[in-house]
């Protein structure tokens, strides 16, 4: 399968695919912390049988600015598409994501599920996801879930009680946070 | 010098505004095991939490001393490095994060405030098997996330895995019984009668008398409305169940 890596900041990242009939897209998008980052993204599946497997993590720790747009179009049937995207925001950094998954008529049997997941690390820290989904055709199955949330107070408290100084717990919950994609760029 | 490892004197602590510990004398000395047994609300849990360093419980007079040191100045992980170990009532979930990276986290932090160098990853994998087995924990439960899916009582072996890992001065074990049905009490007592030295004590809170047929304590004291209203022997476990807490006074 098809795998590509980018890293925002060091590598190029397109802004166009066309993947035709069977044709199967593997992606991961890390924006690492210092580096503001403004993209919009599409990727279409044009012929039947096509698959995406997206990823993407940011990681902002001070006064970033991340917004990713991420179009997704279902445009031939029984196509399948799954998006994670996980973001850290410290400091005043600033990210945002809108994700379209657009199913268009006559895609049947489209299997579209889109994540979103944020992890605020300060109160001056933003974030916001917008999910979107427009279907057009019948007998499919699409979902999408976005959420945010902070450190646990709880999990911070055990982990310093068995000796881990705050800074490394708070770090340790972070890297576990963004392993699922971070382990897809190894 | 002074066999005494704790002595609290005279706490008062609460949380959110209510006072809860309402004037609390406990003295513990190295080599002894110390139940506090106690009915609901009576404080129990506030005392193992303010010993642990909880940020939300606050502490509005008294004094706590561990080894010659003021404990209540010292941070939730300088108390670990300094020796105390609490298990907890309810082991926290720490999703992503492996029973391996957790304790070599924790060993690597204090052998550092202890300017010594970190462990090497074979003594460590050593010291990770025994201890498994001292909780009769098999194979994969090393690689498996702190807590997430586990069992009540895979958590509470959990802890005491973790204790043994640490090797503790002062153990703290919080209702470590509660949710144990009668074999995973074997093994959790079993575990903590073995780490029992000359060099060290624990306190056994408890609601119930069960966990003290086999860790047997020196000296039981009953907590009830924040204060310790009886101190003494064996005996005092038995009179409670016969009597309940309603039938023991100060």
């Amino acid at each position: 399968m098809d795998n590509t890596l980018c890293i925002a900041g060091r590598d190029p990242v397109p802004s166009l695919f066309r993947l035709e009939a069977g044709e199967a897209l593997r992606m991961t998008i890390i924006i690492p912390e210092g580096v503001n980052f403004e993209h919009a993204l599409e990727i279409h599946l044009d012929g039947p049988g096509a698959s995406l497997d997206l990823a993407g993590a940011w990681r902002c720790s001070s006064d970033e600015r991340v917004r990713l747009q991420v179009t997704v179009r279902h445009n031939a049937p029984g196509c399948t598409s799954t998006q994670l995207f996980k973001g850290v925001v410290g400091g005043t950094a600033r990210a945002e994501f809108d994700g379209l998954v657009y199913v268009a008529p006559g895609a049947f049997k489209t299997e579209a599920r889109q994540q979103s997941h944020s992890l605020l690390l300060s109160e001056g820290a933003f974030c916001e996801a917008r999910p979107q989904l427009e279907i057009y055709a019948d007998d499919v199955v699409c979902s999408h879930g976005a959420t945010t949330g902070y450190l646990s107070p709880e999990e911070l408290f055990y982990m310093r009680s068995r000796g881990i100084p705050e800074a490394q717990a708070r770090a340790m919950q972070v890297e576990a946070f963004l392993a699922p994609i971070l382990n897809r760029a190894l | 010098m002074s066999d005494i490892l704790l002595e609290i004197k005279d706490l008062h602590a609460g949380i959110e505004g209510r006072e809860i510990l309402k004037g609390v004398d406990l003295t513990i000395r190295k080599g002894e095991v110390h139940a506090v047994m106690g009915p609901n609300g009576a404080g129990k849990s506030t005392l193992s939490a303010v010993l642990a360093g909880r940020a939300d419980y606050t502490v509005t007079s008294g004094s706590v001393t561990y080894d010659g040191r003021d404990l209540l100045a010292m941070a939730p992980e300088e108390r670990s490095w300094a020796g105390i170990f609490l298990s907890f009532q309810y082991p926290v979930e720490i999703p992503g994060v492996s029973i391996t990276n957790f304790m070599k986290a924790a060993l690597n932090s204090r052998r550092k405030a202890q300017g010594l160098p970190e462990f090497s990853p074979s003594e460590f994998l050593k010291s990770l098997k025994e201890k498994m087995a001292l909780v009769q924990m098999k194979g994969e439960f090393a690689k498996r996330e702190v807590n997430v899916g586990f069992s009540g009582g895979e958590k509470k072996r959990n802890e005491i895995f973790q204790m043994a890992m640490l090797e503790p001065t002062l153990s703290i074990l919080d209702e470590t019984d509660s949710g144990l049905d009668v074999d995973a009490l074997r093994i959790v007592a079993d575990g903590v009668n073995r780490l029992r030295t000359p060099e060290t004590a624990s306190i056994v809170i408890t609601h119930y008398q069960r966990l003290l047929e086999y860790i047997v304590p020196d000296v039981v004291h009953v907590l009830k409305a924040g204060r310790i209203v009886r101190t003494g022997g064996r005996e005092l476990v038995d009179l409670i169940e016969t009597k309940g807490y309603d039938g023991i006074d100060g």
